[in-house]
């Protein structure tokens, strides 16, 4: 497989990167997938274990939609689909945390419910190897040991979603560094039951629930603002991004542009983008002119993709142009 | 990592300074251990030969009042005899009147909800031939408690 996003052959550092993030996807459902097995023998009747567990199990959402989204991003635009197949990462994204939001909504009300009902969770014994111990102890070894792995993910994936602008993988990145809480939280909850705090248990759970619903909310705004065309953001969504900037000002140092206002969205990993010109009077460009000055552009960045130059007399209105009536429309 | 390390010690901190203060873990939200040793312990009994058996004038009888009764003798508690049916006690047991009940019960019970369940202390074959796990109830969250009563009918494992 050819490391490439559609047409963007990505250049090597990229795709360096893209197979370590599919190599760490994978350890990541590894991972999981013990965790998951391990946290299910020990659950018992702790709520927060319980939101532990699911926790495990939504983690699971992110990396199986990267490695599918990353098959699918990696074919070529066909007639069907002009402009490729980038938005799958969109609709991964959204996915996720449509799951995430649900599943967090679940957790609030469960948690809440059982606090409000009083319930006192009663955890007793396990044998093991002929030994019987009390299952809290056991519960908060297991979690113990689902503290350090996903912050080493979490960091890894961090600097990849960085650096190949994917927000999918961001959002698990994001997910791995707050399954450390959840698991300190658990340990808590427990410990609570432990000393006899029969509600620190589900407090513990509202707790973990709470951060899974502020994934969920976090991701989902920002997958459902990206499948609306917003405007091409940093991969954290923080702040636009500067190649929007970059874009009109290497075209408006052009000797015959006289103005230059650009719309960039973005398609999952690399950017769509249609930059107004207005030409200076009298020095309408040639098609040579033109192709270098697209060149130019593409240069600035590997993921500036589709990028279109409009010609104009007039710039439209969202990309610096003067207010005007239904002018954007008809893309003046 | 610093964090992460520094919570991990606050926790473990946390924990052994509670145990050195005297702390049991786990401990009981309403002190049912507490009042239980040298004290009275509070059983609900609902008739289910061979398992329990209730007379009218006379103490219940049956494998694990037998039992029971050994698990007081070893708290040094007198033991308080309550019979009813199965849903009367279980109410008892949320409400805090009784603390343990048993009959002969399942680990299939339905009052998972309404009480704790013992780990399955023996086997049995039902008439069917399938097995049959049985265990006590306690009242929910009593967890030193539960604990206790588990490690006596373990270490006491099976039924004579």
């Amino acid at each position: 497989m050819t490391a490439r996003f559609g047409r963007t052959e990505l250049p090597d550092r990229q795709a360096r990167s893209l197979k370590r993030a599919e190599r760490f996807e994978w350890l990541t459902l590894g991972y999981l997938a013990i965790s998951i097995v391990l946290v299910y023998f020990v659950i018992g009747s702790s709520q927060a274990m319980k939101a532990a567990w699911i926790e495990d199990l939504l983690s699971l959402a992110p990396p199986i939609a990267f490695l599918v989204a990353i098959r699918i991003v990696n074919r070529r635009p066909t007639d069907r689909y002009p402009y490729g197949f980038h938005r799958s990462i969109g609709v991964a994204h959204l996915v996720a945390g449509v799951a995430l939001f649900a599943m967090g909504t679940f957790l609030i009300v469960d948690s809440a419910i059982g606090l409000f009902r009083l319930e006192h969770p009663p955890i007793g014994s396990v044998q093991i190897f002929g030994q019987t111990i009390w299952l809290g102890w056991l519960m908060m070894a297991v979690m113990a040991l689902t503290i350090p792995l996903p912050i080493y993910f979490g960091r890894v994936k961090m600097s990849l979603a960085k650096e190949l602008h994917d927000k999918v993988l961001y959002a698990d990145a994001d997910m791995n560094k707050a399954d450390w809480t959840t698991a300190v939280g658990t340990i808590v909850g427990v410990a609570g039951i432990g000393i006899g705090w029969w509600w620190a248990d589900a407090a513990a759970a509202l707790f973990i629930a709470a951060g899974i619903l502020r994934d969920g909310v976090r991701n989902m705004r920002s997958a459902i603002t990206d499948l609306m065309d917003t405007r091409a953001t940093t991969f954290d969504g923080d702040r636009p991004h500067p190649v929007t900037a970059e874009i009109d000002t290497y075209l408006r140092a052009l000797p015959w542009a006289a103005e230059v206002g650009s719309r960039v969205r973005d398609e999952g990993h690399v950017f769509h983008v249609e930059s107004f010109i207005v030409p200076r009077h009298g020095r309408t460009p040639s098609l040579r002119k033109l192709r270098e000055a697209r060149d130019g552009c593409i240069e600035l960045d590997w993921k500036v993709q589709d990028i279109v130059l409009v010609l104009v007399d007039e710039l439209p209105e969202e990309v610096g142009g003067p207010v005007g009536d239904r002018q954007s429309e008809r893309n003046r | 990592m610093g964090r992460i390390a520094r919570s991990l010690a606050v926790i473990v901190g946390a924990v052994i300074a509670l145990s050195g203060c005297g702390l049991a873990i786990p401990a009981d939200p309403h002190g049912t251990l507490d009042q239980v040793r040298d004290g009275s312990l509070r059983v609900g009994v609902s008739a289910n030969p061979p398992w329990t058996d209730t007379h009218d004038d006379r103490e219940p009888s049956g494998i694990e009042p037998r039992l029971v009764q050994r698990f007081a003798d070893e708290l040094n508690a007198e033991v308080e005899w309550t019979e009813g049916g199965e849903s009367t006690l279980v109410s008892a047991l949320e409400r805090g009147e009784l603390d343990i009940v048993i009959g002969g019960i399942l680990d299939d019970t339905p009052w998972v909800d309404q009480a704790a369940m013992t780990l399955p202390y023996t086997d049995s074959t039902s008439e069917h031939g399938d097995r049959e796990r049985h265990v006590m109830l306690t009242r929910m969250g009593e967890n030193a408690f539960l604990v206790e009563l588990e490690r006596f009918l373990l270490g006491n494992g099976g039924v004579t």
